[in-house]
């Protein structure tokens, strides 16, 4: 090796070892600074009195946890987000499914259809929800003008404490199945013909084809999907804040929601704090459940 | 072999094919309209004159359709101005987040460093933690930086992504090894690498992140509404709820106001969607 040939390999060597930390260094100092340090702030704050007018946070030690599991109004906004997740999540990945599968087929007009069904997810939420606000209206809305044609009497769909939660779920189902819907179409086409085809020549059905290829191989998917699906419809926020406010008598008060008013209303940012990281337990307990009880991911090789 | 019907070839009768695309077709549709009714509604509403927009009960179709709605939004509120802090608070974003989760995508997948694995899951582990849980500290500390009300307040918190980098390093990943050996025997340097073969070869994936990157900022709600309290650095996601507070009874004005808001991302999603799939399949989603 001559001496120039020797510096070049230097120089090759050298770069190969600082280029991947050139490569990963702006984005994950970008991340974690807007994470992992709110993250650990958060933790170290919901043990404090902390208002953000007064300069120093006396410790409390679990005061604010104490407080708020004795909150009766904690407990109506979380069992408001359970029913709004046992609402939302299953329903919006069935139908999710449903149409990617329908989709996948030789429809015609398939791409307009996609196009139809990936349109509310390209609406900000905020003004989806302004937009829903009027089809709800109880006087001047579609809905009502519609369900009169056909001899239904019209409803307060936002107004009325029993309806209310009903109206926010269709609004959500409606704005995020699209999106999943893409997410299913892709892993369905990600799946080699060749499966079928063998499938096929030992005569299986069609329905056996669906059960025993698709629905597996379709797996990880699911999983990711429902994980996220979970894990979105449990941090709900937007859609609520501007559809109902948390209202009728906080029918539709979710956890975020109330996290928000403690904190921006009432300046209780220790207490907010310290039901984020309530939420945080909860979020992670299901998930890790579910990786458990559902997880088990299939190999496609 | 086609790419379409997963069950291309299986014999079934006629019969059994045309009951299927009937079945298909009673499902598909219904759907759509009620997908698609929203808009359709918004749409023809923005044509409608106020004194229609009131009638009892509702009109369907405009009778005498306008382009005054438009024209009103335009004069009656500082429209043009939320526009564009829409436009800077996603566009600035959105580009700085394609480039650093498309390099720190191929930092994660095609070198080995130490420290790798454990970074990259920490990255993963933290999509976890609900935005509430950061949401308050956050705000505290955008606070002590002195960037409460401020566009750069708004932007810090979108520059990367973990969904963004999870995904690009999945799709740089199935670029295969040698092509990036031989550019280095040809002299090459890493970056070089990155710009003239990664890149162009990441199209479908950069074309996906933008979109939903840009989708996300643009129709972003929740940190606006904490960091932004003037009414001069207001959203249109931020705006139109307002608007729509204010003049209730305008739905004729909402309307049109909601749908120039749509209108960009809808302009994206159009310039972007023959990419879209395909960039998800390639991205590994399933994996």
């Amino acid at each position: 090796m001559s001496r120039r040939e020797a510096g070049k390999y230097r120089l090759y060597k050298f770069q190969r070892t600082i280029a991947p930390y050139g490569f990963i260094l702006p984005g994950t100092v970008f991340y974690l600074m807007v994470t992992i340090i709110p993250m650990f702030t958060g933790f170290w704050m919901s043990f404090r009195n902390w208002n953000i007018i007064r300069p120093t946070h006396p410790f409390v030690g679990l005061a604010n946890y104490d407080m708020i599991l004795h909150d009766p109004v904690f407990w109506q906004s979380l069992k408001n987000t359970l029913v709004y997740t046992v609402g939302v999540v299953p329903l919006q990945m069935g139908l999710a499914l449903l149409v990617a599968l329908l989709l996948n087929t030789e429809i015609r007009g398939k791409a307009f259809f996609r196009l139809l069904y990936y349109l509310p997810v390209v609406t900000p939420l905020s003004i989806a929800a302004v937009i829903w606000q009027w089809i709800y209206h109880p006087q001047v809305g579609l809905l009502n003008a519609a369900l009169r044609t056909f001899g239904v009497p019209g409803q307060n769909w936002l107004g009325d404490p029993k309806l209310a939660m009903l109206s926010v779920i269709i609004v959500a189902v409606w704005a995020g199945l699209g999106y999943r819907m893409v997410i299913f179409l892709a892993a369905l086409q990600g799946i080699p013909d060749t499966y079928y085809e063998a499938a096929m020549i030992d005569g299986a059905s069609r329905f056996a084809l669906f059960k025993y290829i698709t629905l597996p191989l379709l797996k990880p998917t699911t999983m990711y999907v429902l994980i996220t699906s979970m894990i979105g419809s449990f941090q709900v926020f937007g859609l609520v804040n501007v559809l109902t406010g948390g209202g009728p008598l906080d029918a539709t008060n979710v956890l975020v929601k109330y996290i928000h008013r403690r904190a921006f209303g009432d300046l209780q940012f220790g207490k907010a704090a310290a039901m984020s990281f309530i939420l945080f337990g909860i979020i992670l307990i299901f998930t890790v459940l579910q990786w458990k009880f559902l997880g088990r991911e299939v190999s496609y090789d | 072999m086609s790419r379409t019907g997963s069950v291309v070839g299986y014999q079934r009768s006629k019969w059994a094919k045309v009951l299927g695309q009937f079945l298909a077709y009673a499902i598909v549709i219904p759907g759509a309209i009620f997908m698609a009714m929203p808009f359709v509604w918004l749409v023809l509403s923005s044509f409608k004159t106020l004194e229609e927009i009131v009638l009892f009960p509702p009109t369907f179709w405009p009778r005498r359709p306008t382009l005054d709605n438009f024209r009103q939004v335009i004069e009656m509120i500082p429209f043009g101005r939320y526009y564009m802090n829409s436009i800077i608070t996603a566009v600035a974003p959105t580009i700085v987040s394609v480039i650093t989760c498309s390099m720190a995508g191929m930092g994660f997948a095609k070198y080995k460093f130490r420290g790798r694995n454990v970074i990259f899951w920490v990255i993963l582990a933290t999509m976890m933690v609900p935005f509430p849980a950061t949401i308050v500290p956050l705000y505290v500390m955008v606070s002590k930086m002195g960037l409460v009300n401020t566009r750069l307040g708004l932007i810090i918190v979108g520059l990367s992504s973990a969904s963004g980098i999870f995904m690009m390093r999945q799709f740089v990943m199935g670029i295969p090894d040698e092509l990036l050996d031989a550019a280095r025997i040809d002299g090459a340097s890493e970056l070089r690498i990155f710009n003239q073969i990664v890149v162009p070869l990441c199209k479908p994936a950069i074309a996906t992140q933008t979109l939903f990157s840009f989708t996300g900022h643009w129709g972003a709600y929740i940190w606006p509404l904490i960091v932004i309290n003037s009414d001069e650095l207001r959203t249109l996601p931020l705006a139109i709820p307002y608007f729509s507070g204010q003049y209730l009874s305008y739905q004729n004005l909402i309307s049109a106001a909601s749908l120039m808001a749509i209108l960009p991302v809808l302009i994206l999603f159009l310039f972007t969607q023959r990419y879209f799939v395909k960039g998800i399949t390639l991205t590994g989603m399933k994996s």
